[in-house]
């Protein structure tokens, strides 16, 4: 048989350090982004054209131009400025890549917020951001879940971009190991279930938060 | 009724807004004195609704000015704040926090604008859940509730800011016919404590009843007042012939 399938469960353990690294570009990236994410969000909602055009801008750039792009100019790009190690530029770069989708799901969450809210808010008399903070943003937040729960599948697929600044992640490990045994298959499976696990894990829960929270909508 | 005194809880003088090209309200002149209850008719689009916001400032008046309890409000956030305070609205939608229990929905207000203390908020929001005869939902989601207990709640709300009038926009028009009573039956007695109010309804049994005064509008004008009986058995203008003549 030209597949050697016992590699698989024989070497699984072995890449427990580079899922690790995956999780932890994942993780350091998702918070990066759904900091950014509110903020640019403000901005895109802002009358204010000295937040808005800014935000907008940084939407238009991100999501309009490919996410290894974005990676290599952080890393290769900006080497001219400041030497950054892979794992930090990995973390800049997705996370700048994330907030940018981020920022537009708040956004969508926040203007999906009936205008009626924001008016019986006020008209108890509390100021703009009070109703923002008591009002609009809890409701908002929990609109966000089911997409930002996606935006974050996404992210933990697109940390695998990291392997081409040599961060030492599942998909560089399997390719390593591939070249260096021919085995390239084997590897691949091995460094695909690990995502898979990651994501199917991700997924649940955010679905068990998104069930959590709807305890004010059940009839 | 019989408690109102010469106190002016809202002036509005020379109001005037239009939405782009379209003028939606002319030159309103209009007052409430304490205790009264004036309540608003008109075909829709007459610019009724849209008074009643722009009392409150939800909308803002081209030109104009809007006095609350004597005071001119300015078009500053820190002034409409305040003034806000002392002016309770109810909306057709009722607009409860429906990620909020009933309790919170009504304590939201005193706590984080009044900074009332949290037992006190509580006490107060529980004996006006009971004057509402919602007592038993106070740990109730919105969602839970039919439109007239909504409404009902919304009422509380709003009067949990202890105001000294209370704006009601179409407050019954988005209930199911049978739920419509139990809202009117709250506002009745409201009216009977000597609330000032200033009521947008279609409702006209309620204005013949309880209003010391009705208001007709037409093409975002007032066209005629006076007490109900002769607004409604003695029209003066034409277009208020008209529409009555079509609703009643």
């Amino acid at each position: 048989m030209v597949y050697d399938f016992s590699i698989i469960i024989e070497e699984f353990p072995i890449f427990v350090p580079a899922a690790v690294q995956t999780l932890k570009i994942t993780a350091a990236s998702i918070v990066f982004g759904v900091v950014l994410g509110l903020v640019v969000a403000f901005g895109r909602i802002s009358k204010f054209r000295l937040f808005y055009y800014p935000a907008t801008l940084y939407i238009t750039v991100i999501r309009g131009t490919p996410i290894l792009l974005q990676l290599f100019i952080v890393y290769f790009g900006l080497s001219e400025i400041v030497m950054l190690d892979p794992f930090p530029s990995a973390v800049i770069a997705f996370g700048t890549h994330n907030g940018a989708y981020i920022a537009e799901i708040f956004r969508g969450a926040i203007k999906s917020i009936d205008i009626g809210q924001m008016e019986a808010a006020r008209s108890l008399g509390m100021s703009q951001f009070q109703a923002m903070r008591r009002i609009i943003l809890p409701q908002a937040l929990k609109r966000a879940i089911p997409p930002l729960g996606n935006q974050f599948i996404i992210a933990t697929k697109d940390s695998s971009l990291a392997s081409a600044i040599s961060v030492r992640e599942l998909l560089l490990k399997s390719q390593q190991l591939g070249s260096s045994t021919y085995r390239f298959m084997e590897y691949f499976i091995i460094a695909g279930i690990y995502y898979l696990i990651i994501t199917t894990v991700l997924g649940f829960l955010v679905h068990r938060l998104e069930r959590r929270l709807a305890v004010s909508d059940r009839l | 009724m019989n408690k109102r005194s010469d106190r002016k809880m809202v002036e509005v003088k020379g109001l005037h807004k239009s939405f782009g090209e379209l003028e939606v309200l002319k030159d309103i002149n209009l007052s409430v004195s304490e205790g009264e209850v004036v309540v608003i008719i008109g075909p829709s689009g007459s610019g009724k609704s849209t008074l009643l916001r722009c009392i409150n400032f939800l909308e803002k008046n081209q030109s104009g000015e809007i006095y609350i309890d004597g005071r001119l409000i300015e078009h500053r956030d820190s002034h409409i704040n305040k003034m806000r305070q002392n002016v309770g609205m109810v909306f057709q939608h009722f607009n409860l926090f429906p990620h909020m229990t009933v309790l919170q929905n009504v304590i939201e207000g005193p706590i984080q604008v009044k900074k009332m203390n949290k037992k006190h908020a509580i006490i107060m929001a529980e004996e006006l859940l009971d004057k509402v005869g919602l007592a038993d939902k106070k740990n109730e989601y919105p969602a839970m509730l039919s439109g007239g207990q909504k409404q009902r709640v919304a009422i509380a709300r709003a009067l949990a800011m202890q105001p000294k009038v209370m704006l009601f926009d179409e407050p019954t028009s988005a209930l199911d016919p049978e739920l419509v009573g139990e809202v009117l039956a709250v506002m009745k007695e409201l009216a009977k404590e000597g609330m000032t109010m200033l009521v947008v309804t279609h409702e006209m049994g309620f204005a013949r009843e309880v209003a010391d005064r009705v208001i007709f509008m037409d093409d975002a004008a007032i066209v005629e007042q006076g007490i109900p009986d002769d607004v409604f058995d003695n029209p003066q203008n034409e277009r208020t012939q008209a529409f009555l003549g079509q609703i009643l």
